[in-house]
């Protein structure tokens, strides 16, 4: 008997260890929490639009991915640098416009779309929330929004400017819910258009004047809403759109410290990259390595060097004379390095208030106003050389206004948008990559106007995932 | 050899009628022994087909009386039955062999059932078998080519490395989710982790493959299960005391292609440049001109990379084991030390110490305690795997042989930095692994404690109840350094922070406890088991990161050191599981067998409302041998068994998959929303319904034995994880969409040729044939799935299928490459028609027939075993040749010599594109590097000798054996390069990211071949 009670009491005492099992099957994560949970209160609206500003920095985006990004693309699908020999040939596909579904910029649009859902999940929880910073937040998220669809279009789709066919032609899905199982059409460039000059009114009428470091103020969403303007062909809104920009032109003096991150000189919009917090590498998008050793994927261009006059700062704010292999290179200094810092960790620096000034000079000559354009241009060029060249008319100031938008944005994710919205084609030199012209030119050196290589392919994933994306021609 | 197959036979027939017709009684007496010599008492010794019979006395003797030519059928519970025939001699001495309990026992984790009664097909693997099969550090690489219907491909070669097994095909479409569910007494470990458990310590394990079995193991068990037994001791037993040593040396196998030397590249690259290949310009082999002194130069200082990178490497192994037990407890300790250095020059490979206590013991008569416990720790330094020149794989393909390790004064010497070593070439692709190699130490630890408790109660004979804790506590830590001044900080190092350290861990606890009642009903006629079943299983991840930069020193290590963190972060998640089951067996007079189970399961890693799920199986048996009515002599058991059951899996998915979750990073001004998990509150189990009919054989004294299965397993409700649109922003959402089916037919054979006192030949292999489909896919729409290269899922197709445009060789004109558009023209790369070109083609990294075979020879105590595996059927994607025969694309990289093989004028066929056209080449994902993966390989070569009892009988030593042993000496392969591919890129997609593993070449770790001798004693 005695032994039966034992056998019974080690049982029970098992079994009893076990009872409660099925409440356990209820489980929470720690490092997350629910989606809803984290739209309650004004500082979670805070979080929220910073989530979104995060998805900016996505490698993929403005950051240094191999595939080629916003920091890098727009300068390697152009004419400002040249595929450094002594690099990883990373990007190349883009150098070479050898893209094709199957290798293209999908990790650009991948991340964009990631950002562009991340802002329109603010503006979905925003719908029933009433908090003070309510405007100010849904404002930011719009502007986000419109940011990434303009960049996406620029990308993937003609600008309006670029050709007759271009607004009718097909742009991109322009996304204003947060909907995991949206499959969306592409809208024509003129419908993508406009919808992004709709966010940014928008934007723009509720966004505050300023706004914390890394985020959009004012000024800078009136500077988008001018280059969207510009891309559109609508001239006198492109310079109405610049009015109220406040923040002045970088002095001379202040332009090479800007790429140091030594000053923030003329800076509408840009990110801290503080170790810690992002610490993001994204120069190694160029070149890794110090001046002296340097490893660059890509050099300034032999012939956009030349076009640096001997007085333009702006030479040495963004080229530097580096050594790879023993061989001098012009190494791209935007984005490369702190003064004696590691390299690569810059700030993101994503709009100036240079453009303004261009951006109106740009429209001015449009609307045949050429002194109006002239006082514009020459806004810029006084603060870059000591001695600038001025008093342009007709075709020599047209030319004049496009030249200095090369020089001052070279590396600064523009210039092969600007070659597609004024119709040109891509005309490379056949100089080198070494810093005297020699050494090796790019594999292909043109690709005229009106080729289908001017709007990228979407990838096959891409395509395989949406059966209503189509693809653009000629792919 | 057919000859001598034929006198043999003759020769035995002879003998045998020779003596029946010379039969008369007499009275047999002997003595029986067991495999130490001692005699054995309780022997039974019958007269074969009668029912006359007797039993050896407490000495060991007998008496029987019976005629000459009648046998004597010798059995007795733990050792292998004999069988003697009477002839002229009237004393018959017989010493009983240990058994393989394995042929009679099989261990499915909840129960033991007899291998006559059981009705799954599962296969056991002895301690004996693992014991001559030793030289993977790791289980898993050893069950290749043992089991019909198990495929295994090793991950790659590194020391310490396992494998990807893969039980009839694969069960899912998601990473992770296709590898067996591995128990080790009752505990369960991950397959990376199986490198924790020495072989010397596993004293069985059994292959569950359908669900008659895993059923038992519900949730969990649609992969398959693989049931580890450590050691036990023996109870009344003088304690054993064995040691076992092993020592060799192990190299990469060679490439079965070559690299050009210097010279040929140079010539290449004139050769390449005089084509019009301008990126061939600024390269040596233009630079510099034929004969003049800078090109002797290069050709002076000539680097065989290959040679230089790699090194032969050490394999050693100790292991030292005491067994033994008394009337109420029995005991197994070992401790062990493996190591194996790897083949890279500059670094350590793999090293592992570990210890294990096995004891069971009863407290009173009706209550039995078991107590193991198993610890290893191993260090493992770990080179770069990803697909650039960090990778030592890659880069002593990638460096070309003019360029030097150091770079070099205008003599010849090394350049020397400013204390005095030399400096390394950068080379041109601006990284030297070789400096790197020692300046970026990379180490994984793991420290790995394996526990099972179980007390058993028995209430009485037919009742008894059991409750079991297994433990596995497994704390794994990473540290990466990049060492001050080093190769790689110098290049993306901070120089105001010289330095980069990087720690990751994780600490991994599962625990299951297990509460069972057994009942069971025997008598004459009736076997009756049930057992209930009530468990719970709680699994829990705690993970840290931590990175700073800034140290004063390469002396300095951690980062407390440092002179700033930059990253810091920890994680945790757990995942739960609550079973219910019930498992019945019955047989009658082993004849008529049947078994069912059901089993009650419920995971927190679904959705509220779908979190238990209900798997079945039932199965029944016909042993018609038994029957009265079958009268064949020389078949001595034929057993006919069919199965069906519902298996689920729940792996494949994160652990919150069904909730909508948000985390948070960090940005300027604070912290940062980002969606984390789109949730599908839907989310279920996926369920696997099996269904085996299986023929098992025994014949002509069971010298012969055959087994064959034919199974169907349909997945339904796999977890995917489906993609959304690009557009939509969120990547994929895990939910249960699709059906995939597994079929196929297995044969496992082996018997012994030939068997008598001094020469046993047994010659045996299993095969596989397999099929598979992809059934249904959401929506009908084919599936991408992220971590794979070109593999596309497909309604109607296999199971990852390469979706590649084809390549149609080079045009004789004008050497460009040409491909096959979807019309099937052939076209240039630019003319392609607009749209889908890439085509399946029936290609998939699939293996559909898979399998080993072997040949064991003893003669005295001579053994020669050798074991063989092969695969075929499966294609692989040779990303490694492309890179090598790239039409000078990578022209600064080092090519094959293949590569001169291209196009040169008008009429050149069989030739590679000319390097003109290399962008055109470069610009289409085509299948010109889809290569049969098939192959046979010699796994194992092994001559051994035994000493006999009367060598030792004066030593105190009981047994001894040496060999030697060759691993991966043989191999036979069309395929460029290794054949046995399983890894592409390890940090491209890791181990448990791989949905198709041996889908590409990517530079992984390249397997070894190797030489050990080794001594097995025991006392």
């Amino acid at each position: 008997m005695k032994k039966y009670i034992y056998k019974i009491a080690i049982t029970v005492l098992s079994i009893g260890a076990l009872t409660s099992c099925e409440d356990n099957l209820d489980q929470l994560p720690f490092d997350e929490f629910a989606t809803e949970n984290a739209f309650q209160t004004a500082q979670d609206f805070e979080n929220g639009v910073r989530g979104a500003y995060l998805g900016l920095t996505a490698t993929g985006l403005y950051g240094s991915s191999d595939a080629g990004s916003m920091l890098s693309a727009p300068d390697i699908l152009a004419d400002n640098v040249v595929l450094a020999q002594g690099g990883r040939n990373t990007k190349r596909i883009l150098h070479d416009w050898n893209y094709n579904a199957d290798i293209t910029m999908r990790q650009f649009y991948i991340d964009a779309y990631a950002m562009i859902y991340r802002a329109n999940q603010v503006i979905f929880f925003a719908d029933g929330f009433e908090g003070d910073n309510k405007a100010n937040v849904v404002a930011e998220a719009k502007a986000l929004r419109a940011l990434g669809h303009l960049n996406l279009v620029s990308v993937f789709g003609k600008i309006p400017t670029q050709s007759g066919d271009a607004n009718s032609s097909l742009g991109v899905a322009y996304l204003t819910s947060a909907d995991p199982n949206i499959l969306p059409e592409r809208l024509t460039v003129g419908e993508t258009y406009e919808l992004i000059a709709q966010d940014l009114r928008d934007a723009v009428a509720d966004i505050n004047d300023t706004n914390p470091e890394g985020r959009m103020g004012k000024d800078a969403v009136r500077l988008l809403l001018s280059r969207t303007y510009l891309y559109m062909g609508q001239w006198q809104n492109a310079i109405d759109a610049t009015n109220g920009i406040s923040t002045p032109i970088a002095p001379r003096g202040d332009v090479v410290g800007v790429w140091e991150d030594t000053n923030r000189s003329g800076l509408l919009f840009y990110i801290p990259n503080e170790a810690g917090i992002l610490g993001n590498s994204i120069g190694v998008t160029w070149s890794q390595g110090n001046a002296n050793s340097l490893i660059p994927e890509y050099v300034a261009s032999f012939e956009l060097n030349s076009l640096y006059a001997s007085d333009d700062i702006r030479r040495d704010a963004y080229i530097f004379d580096g050594v790879n292999g023993g061989n001098p290179v012009n190494g791209i200094k935007k984005l490369f390095a702190r003064p004696g810092g590691q390299n690569g960790l810059v700030d993101y620096k994503i709009l100036r208030s240079a453009e303004a000034a261009l951006n109106r000079a740009e429209a001015f000559f449009n609307l045949n106003n050429e002194s109006s354009a002239r006082a514009e241009l020459d806004r810029v060029r006084t603060r870059r050389y000591n001695t600038p060249p001025s008093g342009e008319t007709g075709n020599a100031l047209r030319d004049a206004i496009r030249l200095e938008r090369r020089l001052e944005f070279a590396f600064e994710y523009q210039r092969f948008f600007d070659i597609k919205r004024w119709g040109q084609g891509v005309n490379r030199t056949n100089d080198g990559d070494l810093a005297d012209g020699s050494g090796t030119a790019s594999d292909e050196l043109t690709l005229p106007e009106g080729s289908n290589r001017l709007q990228l392919p979407f990838g096959q994933q891409s395509l395989d995932s949406n059966p209503n994306l189509v693809q653009n021609p000629g792919y | 050899m057919k000859t001598f197959l034929t006198k043999i036979l003759t020769l035995s027939l002879v003998l045998f009628f020779a003596q029946t017709t010379f039969a008369q009684e007499n009275t047999i007496t002997g003595n029986i022994t067991d495999d130490t010599g001692a005699p054995l008492p309780g022997v039974n010794i019958i007269i074969k087909g009668t029912s006359t019979g007797t039993q050896s006395d407490f000495d060991g003797n007998y008496s029987i009386n019976a005629s000459q030519g009648q046998s004597l059928v010798y059995t007795y519970i733990g050792f292998e039955a004999q069988e003697q025939t009477v002839g002229s001699s009237n004393t018959i001495d017989i010493a009983m062999v240990a058994g393989s309990v394995l042929q009679e026992v099989v261990i499915t984790g909840y129960s033991r059932r007899n291998q006559t009664t059981q009705t799954s097909a599962v296969v056991s693997i002895g301690a004996s078998d693992i014991a001559e099969l030793t030289p993977t550090t790791s289980i898993d690489n050893l069950l290749q080519g043992k089991a019909a219907g198990v495929q295994v491909t090793a991950a790659n070669g590194k020391p310490g490395q396992g494998a990807f097994v893969r039980i009839r095909g694969v069960g899912s479409l998601t990473a992770g989710a296709s590898s067996p569910l591995y128990v080790v007494d009752g505990a369960i470990i991950r397959e990376e982790d199986l490198a924790s458990i020495p072989n010397s310590d596993i004293e069985r394990l059994e292959i569950l493959k359908d669900a008659a079995t895993t059923a038992q193991y519900g949730s969990r068990g649609a992969a398959g299960v693989v049931v580890i037994t450590t050691k036990s001791g023996n109870r009344n037993k003088e304690g054993v005391i064995r040691y076992s040593s092993r020592y060799g040396v192990t190299r990469g196998i060679e490439p079965n292609f070559d690299i050009m030397d210097a010279r040929q590249k140079l010539q290449y690259e004139a050769e390449v440049f005089a084509l019009g290949v301008s990126a061939a310009g600024s390269l040596p082999g233009v630079t510099t001109l034929p004969g003049s002194p800078e090109r002797q130069f290069l050709l002076d200082t000539e680097v065989d990379w290959y040679d230089l990178m790699l090194r032969d490497g050490i394999i050693q192994n100790n292991n030292v084991s005491f067994s033994g037990g008394s009337e109420r407890m029995d005991y197994f300790f070992s401790i062990g030390h493996d190591r194996n250095t790897g083949i890279i020059d500059q670094i350590d490979g793999f090293e592992r110490i570990n210890a294990r206590l096995n004891t069971n013991f009863d407290v009173k008569d009706w209550l039995s305690v078991g107590v193991n416990v198993g610890y290893s720790r191993s260090t493992s330094d770990e080179p770069r795997d990803r697909n650039n020149v960090q990778n030592p794989f890659r880069a002593l393909f990638d460096y070309n042989a003019y360029e030097p390790e150091f770079l070099l004064d205008d003599d010849g010497n090394p350049l020397l930095d400013e204390n005095g070593n030399p400096v390394y070439n950068p080379t041109h692709t601006t990284f030297n692994v070789r400096g790197a190699l020692l300046s970026e130490p990379a180490i994984a630890i793991q420290n790995n404690l394996l526990t099972s408790v179980n007390a058993n109660v028995r209430f009485s004979d037919s009742f008894d109840y059991s409750f079991a804790v297994a433990v596995n506590s497994l704390n794994e830590r990473n540290e990466n350094f990049s060492k001050p001044g080093g190769i790689l900080d110098a290049i993306i190092g901070d120089p105001n922070n010289p330095g980069n350290k990087l720690d990751t861990g994780t600490y991994r606890y599962d625990i299951t406890l297990s509460n069972r009642l057994n009942y069971n009903l025997q008598n004459d006629n009736h076997n009756f088991n049930a057992l209930g079943l009530f468990e719970y299983n709680y699994n829990e991840n705690n993970g840290y990161r931590v990175r700073s930069i800034g140290f004063p020193s390469s002396a300095l290590t951690t980062q407390s050191n440092a002179a700033q963190v930059t990253q810091g972060s920890t994680t945790r998640n757990i995942l739960t599981l609550v079973s219910y089951g019930l498992f019945t067996d019955y047989d009658y007079q082993e004849k008529y067998l049947a078994s069912a189970s059901v089993r009650y399961d419920g995971s927190s890693n679904f959705g509220r409302d779908n979190r238990f799920g209900l798997f079945f199986s039932g199965s029944v048996g016909w042993n018609v041998a038994k029957e009265d009515f079958f009268q064949v002599d020389w078949i001595n058991d034929l057993k006919l068994r069919a199965s069906y059951g519902t298996v689920g899996n729940r792996n494949g998915i994160t652990r919150y998959a069904a909730q909508d979750n948000a985390a948070f990073a960090s940005y300027p001004g604070g912290s940062a929303t980002t969606p984390s998990n789109i949730g599908n509150p839907d989310l279920k189990w996926e369920t696997t319904k099996t269904s085996n009919i299986g023929l098992e054989l025994n014949m002509f004294d069971r010298r012969v034995s055959l087994v064959s299965d034919v199974f169907q397993r349909r997945t339904e409700d796999l977890l995917f994880a489906i993609p959304t649109a690009d557009e939509a922003g969120v990547g994929s959402i895990f939910g249960n969409l699709g059906t995939i089916e597994n079929k196929g037919i297995e044969f496992a054979i082996q018997g012994d040729i030939i068997r008598n006192n001094n020469l046993k030949w047994t010659i045996g292999g299993n095969i596989a044939f397999l099929e598979n489909e992809i059934v249904e896919l959401p929506d009908g729409e084919d599936v991408t799935p992220a971590n794979a290269f070109n593999i596309t899922y497909s309604e109607g197709r296999k199971i990852n299928e390469h979706y590649l445009v084809r390549y149609a060789g080079v045009d004789e004109a004008t050497g460009a490459p040409l491909f096959f558009g979807a019309d099937g023209e052939t076209y240039r790369a630019g003319d392609l028609p607009e749209g889908e070109n890439r085509v399946f083609q029936g290609k998939s990294t699939l293996a559909d027939k898979e399998g080993g075979f072997f040949s064991n020879l003893n003669y005295k105590g001579f053994g020669l075993r050798t074991d063989f595996v092969f695969k075929a059927g499966n294609w692989v994607n040779n990303f490694v040749r492309s890179n090598l025969v790239s039409d000078a694309i990578n022209i600064d990289d080092n090519q094959a010599v293949e590569a001169f093989n291209y196009w040169k004028q008008p009429g050149d066929t069989n030739v590679l594109p000319s390097p003109i056209f290399q962008n055109e080449a470069n610009s289409v994902n085509s299948d010109r590097f889809l290569e049969k993966g098939d192959y046979i390989r010699m796994r194992n070569v092994t001559l051994s000798y035994n000493f006999n009892d009367e060598a030792l009988k004066r030593t105190p030593i009981n047994s001894l054996r040496i060999y030697v042993q060759g691993q991966n000496l043989l191999t036979f392969s069309d395929f460029w390069g290794d054949p046995e591919v399983g890894l592409s890129s390890g940090e491209t997609i890791s181990f448990a990211n791989t949905v198709a593993p041996g889908e590409a070449t990517l530079y992984s770790y390249p397997n070894a071949q190797s030489v050990q001798v080794g001594i097995d004693v025991s006392f």
